[in-house]
């Protein structure tokens, strides 16, 4: 079978963006304590919803970035993290309206406070995660469901 | 389309719950204490064994003592947040080595202090390590009589001590 270079630079960018959230989840998981410091100082949960954010969020991102990187239900994936990302962009522009200087438990390979550099990065997976949700969703009108083969004939 | 944007989205939501119910199942004691409202001083015992396993050998004091020093004005003050942080409040007379100059700035700022000139570091809250990972890279400098003190600025304004947005 020919896969097109477009259809492998689509997978190239799935496998990477898979690749960062598997890496940031399991970052997480491994240190739950610190990441549920880290929701808690947002302020916006009560304590007592804190741990199950600190428990399920980290497992998400995981599963979703495993499964994106592994081809399966890819679309759902996408979809996954892009929600995820837009409610996390959601919650420091919230934390930034406060005037909250606190450390954002996001940063991948380096501490990162709340702030414009936070916000641009998630700007970037957002925009990274749905535009590859919407590529996938107009080759798949073409291709049909699942199909790693051009959308050209 | 919308047929195929609703399965991604039941998919979406069978992949969300597997994992927040496997996330829940294997952090479980981390769940309960949280909803049980046992979060905070469970959060603190977990952050005070990681510290003393990570910040092995870099001495502490808590807001009283800092306080003490600061009164008889014996002790220097290192403020380890970022510039625009300190910029707006800080200990009078404190230096700032915010975190990205942790490895240039220090030996350049406390250039002209002396090898036994008592120093007390902070950061911003209680959950911050800038003031240990600061107060590590003195000690190791060769500074003998480094503390971090670990409650953050935060509750030192709280307690409505001096500050100020002198340089």
């Amino acid at each position: 079978m020919r896969i097109s270079s477009s259809v492998l630079g689509l997978r190239v960018l799935e496998v990477v963006l898979g690749g960062l959230f598997f890496y940031a989840g399991l970052q997480k998981v491994l240190n739950p304590y610190e990441f549920a410091e880290a929701v808690l100082a947002y302020r916006l949960l009560p304590e007592s919803l804190v741990g199950v954010a600190a428990a399920g969020l980290p497992w998400l991102e995981i599963a979703a970035g495993l499964c994106l990187g592994a081809g399966l239900k890819r679309r759902s994936c996408l979809l996954l993290l892009a929600g995820l990302v837009a409610g996390f962009l959601i919650v420091i522009l919230i934390t930034m309206a406060r005037g909250l200087t606190i450390d954002c438990g996001c940063g991948l390979f380096f501490e990162r406070q709340v702030g414009m550099g936070a916000v641009l990065e998630d700007a970037v997976l957002l925009i990274w995660a749905a535009g590859l949700y919407w590529w996938e969703l107009l080759r798949s009108e073409k291709c049909g469901p699942g199909s790693i083969a051009p959308a050209g004939p | 389309m919308s047929r195929g944007w609703r399965q991604d989205l039941a998919w979406a939501g069978f992949i969300l719950g597997a994992a927040v119910l496997f996330g829940l199942a294997q952090q479980w004691p981390l769940v309960r204490a949280s909803w049980r409202g046992e979060l905070a001083p469970r959060l603190a015992q977990v952050r005070d064994q990681r510290r003393a396993e990570q910040f092995q050998g870099v001495k502490t004091v808590n807001l009283a003592q800092a306080y003490a020093l600061f009164e008889q004005g014996q002790a220097r003050f290192i403020d380890a947040r970022p510039a625009d942080e300190f910029n707006e409040l800080h200990v009078p007379k404190s230096l700032n080595i915010p975190p990205d100059r942790v490895s240039a700035g220090v030996a350049e700022k406390v250039a002209g202090l002396a090898k036994d000139q008592e120093i007390v570091v902070y950061c911003g809250q209680v959950s911050c390590d800038l003031a240990l990972k600061v107060a590590e890279k003195l000690q190791a400098l060769g500074f003998t009589r480094v503390t971090a003190y670990l409650g953050g600025f935060r509750a030192w304004d709280e307690a409505g001590y001096p500050a100020d947005t002198g340089k």
